[in-house]
């Protein structure tokens, strides 16, 4: 029975090392392990060639090659009759393995050791299946068909959201009903600090809002920024990606301002696609698992058509509606509620607020709230829109890709987790409702 | 008549010969026993050889012994799964052969000559079966599924394999692999 190179999918995974032989011009064998194999089409495979290694030498005098892959799904050895074609120092298929070996060096903390030189393409001549003393089950069919379908459900689900956290909350509840993904996180990119931000994540023991990874940092920061997906299949020996992830805690978020990141403790899997759309940087999608290989290299190809829907979808929400007519207002101006004094402290230094000591957010959606507030004091005014939001100077949006949307539900998920008494509702699209139960103290704290 | 300047590259070139050569069985010497005690131990064993065209074979051994007084190195090996290297071990074949410890990555690639192969006998499948044993349960040790390598090896249509070993690399990943570490004198 010929075996096609797609069927070894689990067989180029980096869990268990391939052994390749080859034969030097005097005729001795000589035998090598290899960090990295990858199938790059029905026909090819490539290998990484970090250092000039006896391999490289031999192929090039002769090109034959023996190459033992095992399937890190049931143990199963294959032979392939491989012979050397090409090397390559540059494009896609280099860019993309040397983007795979940094990923896994990172997981090692070796992220500026194994540098890829270039990579080493063969062509394969013949696959012959070794020999088992045990039976194994066949491997599992691939799951196209299945992922496909998954992936028009969530199309069809995003179209219909209309706001941003009907959009993310959708996103979330159909990757785990119709991929079983969870848990899973989305954090969107801030291009004027470098910084992304989680605004949504599912499955995790805190839900981490408003925590923050910079830019090239750890694995989710190298996604987003070489805009590829990244996906590790085998953490046993890793160091976990970038930010800390340690218990999230008050105490510890009210000293540091800073969020924990939400994160699996015991993770194995993980799999990291950027949300790009025209050109433009949106944010990343994270999802883990606990077990080995939970992410196929077809998971990896779904996740990122959902990511560009999901990177377009993010686009278009920022997009205002057309002015809200004054009748839809919900009765937002009258008298400040009555009701026990709570204090807002201000930090303008880094526009951090804390409400009855409790850390509440930082940045633009630090300023938000605290104009909110200021407004409604002075005013009694509850309703504000995000028009004029974008046209107050005193707040400081960044005048291009203010991200308006993404910073208000980061203020709205916060105040909701700290069970402030100071919520904000979004009562229609481009609409934004101060509900307040007592009465706010403000006190600018002092420079610190 | 070469010129003189030859003559004095050639001296020069025959006298680091001789300084490399003594160089390398000094070290023979002082490795053997270290590199014996390593062999012996619960190491993966993969076996490279090749045919008549110089096409490349591989295979994994089931156990290795070191003759400490001659040097020489027995290994077995599985026919019944690994047809095609069984195929290429005719006396005076070359043959590579790697030792690598699982948990952490020390390897040593033995290059020499094959001088018998012969059907296991006597003891040979209690010995495969404890090196089987006990190199499976350093691999659940470290953490892997040992339903996963139950495939890799099995006692089945044995062969003993004879090795004459000629040079020996050290091979863990690092700035040291492929160094010499020992040769045949």
């Amino acid at each position: 029975m010929t075996i096609a190179l797609a069927e070894l999918a689990s067989c180029f995974e980096g869990v268990i090392p391939s052994i390749i032989t080859t034969v030097a011009a005097d005729g001795t064998p000589n035998i090598s392990y290899l960090s990295h194999v990858v199938s790059v089409d029905n026909g090819h495979v490539a290998l990484s060639n970090q250092f000039f290694s006896k391999t490289a030498a031999n192929v090039r005098a002769n090109p034959r090659a023996a190459l033992l892959v095992v399937d890190a799904l049931n143990g199963l050895q294959y032979r392939l009759d491989i012979a050397f074609k090409e090397s390559l120092e540059t494009g896609p298929l280099f860019e993309r393995m040397a983007a795979d070996l940094k990923a896994a060096s990172l997981q090692i903390s070796m992220g500026s050791v194994m540098r890829l030189r270039a990579i080493d393409v063969y062509r394969v001549l013949a696959i012959r299946k070794v020999r088992s003393p045990v039976m194994r089950a066949a491997p599992v069919p691939g799951m196209a068909g299945e992922r496909l379908k998954g992936l028009g459900m969530l199309a069809s689900a995003l179209a219909e959201a209309e706001d941003l956290a009907v959009l993310l909350e959708t996103t979330l509840a159909s990757l785990r009903d119709e991929f079983g993904f969870r848990p899973a996180m989305i954090l969107a990119y801030d291009a004027a600090r470098e910084k992304l931000t989680t605004i949504a994540s599912a499955g995790y023991r805190t839900s981490g809002i408003g925590s923050e990874v910079a830019l090239g940092d750890g694995l989710i920061g190298t996604a987003a920024l070489e805009r590829r997906s990244l996906r590790i299949n085998d953490m046993s020996r890793t160091r976990r990606f970038g930010g800390a992830i340690e218990a999230s805690g008050s105490t510890r978020e009210n000293h540091t301002r800073t969020i924990s990141l939400p994160g699996l403790p015991d993770a194995m899997s993980q799999l990291v696609v950027p949300l790009v759309a025209q050109h433009q940087l949106k944010g990343v999608l994270v999802i883990e698992s606990e077990k080995r290989l939970a992410f196929s290299p077809d998971d990896e190809v779904a996740m990122s058509i959902l990511g560009r829907h999901l990177a377009m979808a993010l686009s278009l929400v920022e997009t205002d509606p057309p002015e809200t007519p004054a009748a839809r207002t919900v009765g937002g101006t009258g008298a400040p509620a009555a009701g026990p004094v709570f204090r807002v402290v201000h930090h303008p230094i880094d526009d951090s607020v804390f409400i009855g000591n409790e850390y509440i957010v930082r940045g633009v959606p630090g300023r938000l709230l605290m104009s909110f507030l200021r407004i409604y004091l002075r005013e009694g005014r509850r309703e504000f829109s995000n028009k004029e939001i974008r046209a107050d100077a005193t707040l400081r949006l960044p005048d291009f890709k203010d991200n308006l949307e993404t910073r208000l539900l980061l203020l709205q998920r916060r105040l909701q987790e700290k069970h402030a008494p100071v919520q904000v509702e979004r009562p229609a699209r481009g609409r934004i409702l101060l509900v307040v139960s007592g009465q706010p103290a403000i006190n600018d704290a002092p420079e610190d | 008549m070469l010129p003189k300047r030859s003559l004095v590259f050639l001296n020069k070139y025959y006298g680091y010969k001789e300084r490399l050569k003594q160089d390398l069985a000094r070290r023979r010497m002082t490795l053997d026993e270290e590199l014996a005690d390593f062999i012996e131990s619960p190491v993966m064993i993969i076996i490279g050889t090749r045919n008549a065209d110089y096409v490349p074979e591989i295979a994994r051994g089931v156990g290795v012994e070191v003759d400490r007084a001659t040097g020489t190195i027995s290994l077995l090996m599985s026919a019944w799964q690994w047809p095609e290297t069984a195929a290429n071990l005719a006396s005076g074949a070359p043959i590579a052969i790697t030792l690598a410890r699982p948990s952490d990555y020390v390897c040593y690639q033995l290059k020499g000559i094959v001088t018998a192969a012969r059907p296991g006998a006597g003891d040979d499948e209690a010995r495969a079966g404890r090196y089987i044993a006990s190199i499976t349960s350093v691999l659940g040790g470290l953490g892997l599924d040992t339903m996963l390598a139950e495939p890799w090896q099995t006692d089945r249509e044995l062969l003993r394999i004879n090795v004459a070993p000629g040079q020996v690399f050290l091979q863990t990943p690092g700035a040291q692999a492929g160094r010499l570490v020992a040769a045949d004198p």
